[in-house]
């Protein structure tokens, strides 16, 4: 008897345990930048690797991987992690992440002049909006109305529609990316956007309703 | 502050953004960029195999292997504190970065679907309340741990032997669930699905497959409570697989979604099962170094393994006198059957006593007195035997993705 009564009091206080659990973490800063290089590939990596994972990723990697290793290497992002490189990045990316955590030795000269992407707009072409938003996978992380990762485009034009500069101000922030703002995931930066590209994001953006 | 927190600052902080961005740029190009200069390092025997000791919550100070996702390796001096690893020290894994950073137990459910004669949406309180809680001590190791020692090196998370632990794990048995589902009949394998996600849909989920005879066999628990106390968040708080014997990829943190399915998994969300945390699929579960295998099969089971933890390496001991050295053994299940530890280059080797037995998927203690006989250095072996007659190889093979380590490990240990 007296076992049961002790149960039932474990029980009960178990149980009221159990319902008042709701527990919530925040997490250390990320402290680790990819070595800067005029390589075309570091801008590249900047923007499209940081989506996915923070650059630790990459720095502790073996010292003498090889160009052969670090392009396989960006081929099963692409195929097998899905990450947002175009077929054009992987060779530049390669050249970078080899010449700079890798055995530099096997990079070629003539591989390392090579130019990097260019913006895809002409002086004066229309931008295509939804086009830059796929190819940068910015949809990934943003909704226009919902939460996912990052804010809603939504919740962006709230915050920031009156005020001064708003436009110079949402196109400062894709390109330098961001942290701490909306959520722990820090935003990687977009510094292969053009200025005109950029503007016509943050349009976007604040033209949401 | 930064751009956002304040807009009626903004050609300002705009400005001190674009400062520090360059300013940051002008650090890391100095210095490398890799370590911040007050946190405490401790190195890897390999090359690059320097990592910052960082505070996670409910953790001590881990080696911080990766930021986003977390990934954290337990330093291998913890290993001698005991053969159970505290909450606080053991190891953290996660694959994808949108991982959850807030678990309400108002909202939390574990679905279980598919090929099921019911669809349950169970809280926390109904789960326990399905069948007697029951406790299992067992060994969780990644299938990567000891990656960064494969030669020559492979791509992944560069780990150490730090990326195991062994716990008691309370929870109940997942067929007892299962049966209260009621498993259709033509069902084959059992999908697990946690509250992690990808950052982007073109990226697989972390969805791990059993076949249904293991998903349903004794030693299959859902655990909440971890040496008797909840589960760190980080290791999967409020519910996790515990797959004894099998490599921690199984092990499933903040399961949300247990699928029924009647086929093997396949799809675009089947990565982890159909193309990562695969090994060549031969006796050996490996190739020739530097070369891919024709065929691949799931990482299922842990080979025997055991380390010494009571000695570094290039521990100096005393010349002629005896020394106590300590370890521990495991193996996929069967036991440990024998530990033997050696110091005279691998001609001779002595049976070492083995340790409490906390049942067979436990770390087992062992410990050996050494008295070396001249001063110098010398080699310290030490080799497992399981159960089952599973021993550990001299020579350590090599597999692409770097997993499965089980070389009979050796320390250099001088005799003063």
């Amino acid at each position: 008897m007296a076992g049961k009564t002790a149960c039932i009091l474990a029980c009960a206080t178990l149980l009221g345990a159990a319902f008042s659990q709701s527990r919530e973490i925040q997490l250390p800063a990320e402290t680790t930048a990819l070595r800067a290089s005029t390589l075309p590939g570091y801008r590249i990596a900047t923007q499209k690797c940081g989506i996915c994972h923070s650059a630790d990723y990459i720095t502790l990697q073996p010292p003498a991987m090889s160009l052969k290793q670090w392009t396989a290497e960006m081929v099963k992002m692409q195929h097998a992690y899905g990450a947002p490189l175009d077929d054009e990045d992987i060779k530049p990316l390669a050249v970078y992440l080899a010449v700079t955590y890798g055995d530099a030795g096997t990079v070629p000269e003539a591989d390392r002049l090579l130019p990097g992407p260019q913006p895809a707009i002409a002086g004066g072409a229309a931008i295509d909006v939804q086009a830059l938003l796929a190819k940068n996978a910015c949809l990934g992380c943003h909704a226009l109305n919902a939460k996912l990762i990052g804010p809603s485009y939504h919740d962006v034009a709230a915050k920031y529609r009156n005020a001064p500069e708003a436009a110079l101000g949402v196109a400062a922030s894709i390109r330098d990316g961001g942290n701490n703002k909306w959520g722990a995931v820090p935003m990687p930066a977009f510094p292969n956007l053009a200025p005109q590209e950029l503007q016509a994001l943050a349009a976007f953006v604040l033209g949401q309703p | 502050m930064a751009f956002g927190d304040s807009p009626d600052r903004w050609p300002k902080s705009i400005g001190r953004r674009r400062f520090l961005r360059d300013a940051g740029i002008a650090l890391a190009a100095a210095g490398g960029g890799a370590l911040s200069s007050m946190a405490a390092t401790q190195s890897q025997p390999f090359a690059n195999g320097e990592r910052e000791l960082v505070a996670y919550p409910q953790k001590r100070p881990l080696l911080r292997i990766t930021t986003r996702p977390p990934h954290l390796e337990t330093p291998f001096s913890v290993f001698n504190e005991g053969v159970i690893t505290a909450n606080d020290a053991f190891f953290v894994r996660y694959h994808l970065a949108n991982i959850p950073l807030a678990v309400d137990l108002a909202t939390y459910r574990l679905k279980v679907r598919g090929k099921v004669g019911t669809e349950l949406s169970l809280s926390m309180a109904q789960l326990r309340a399905l069948a007697p809680p029951v406790e299992i001590v067992a060994v969780n190791q990644c299938s990567g741990n000891s990656r960064g020692f494969s030669n020559p090196r492979v791509f992944g998370a560069q780990l150490g032997n730090g990326s195991m632990g062994n716990a008691r794990w309370t929870g109940i048995p997942l067929k007892a669930v299962l049966h209260k589902a009621g498993v259709a009949a033509g069902a084959k394998q059992v999908t697990f699905r946690g509250l992690d996600a990808p950052v982007l849909p073109s990226t697989s989920a972390f969805i791990k497959a059993l076949d249904l005879d293991v998903a349903t066999g004794p030693d299959v628990l859902l655990a909440w409570d971890m040496n008797g106390k909840e589960l760190p968040f980080l290791n999967g708080y409020p519910l996790k697989l515990i797959v004894p014997g099998y490599f921690g990829t199984y092990w499933v943190k903040h399961l949300s979604e247990i699928t029924v399915i009647d086929e093997v998994f396949t799809g675009h969300d089947a990565w982890f099962m159909t193309t990562g945390y695969r090994l060549p699929d031969n006796e050996c579960g490996c190739v020739a170094p530097g070369t891919t295998a024709p065929k691949t099969t799931p990482i299922t089971k842990f080979r025997v393994r055991s380390f010494v933890t009571s000695l570094a390496n290039n521990a100096v001991v005393k010349v002629g006198q005896p020394t106590l050295v300590k370890g521990i053994a495991f193996d996929a299940g069967s036991g440990i059957k024998k530990v033997e530890a050696c110091i005279d280059g691998g001609r001779s080797w002595q049976d070492a006593t083995l340790g409490k037995n906390l049942g067979r998927y436990s770390f087992r203690e062992w410990s050996l007195p050494i008295a070396p006989k001249e001063p110098g250095p010398f080699g310290l072996l030490v080799r497992a035997t399981a159960v089952s007659g599973e021993t550990q190889p001299s020579e350590a093979s090599w597999n692409p993705a770097g997993y499965a380590r089980n070389v009979i490990e050796s320390l250099n240990i001088v005799a003063a």
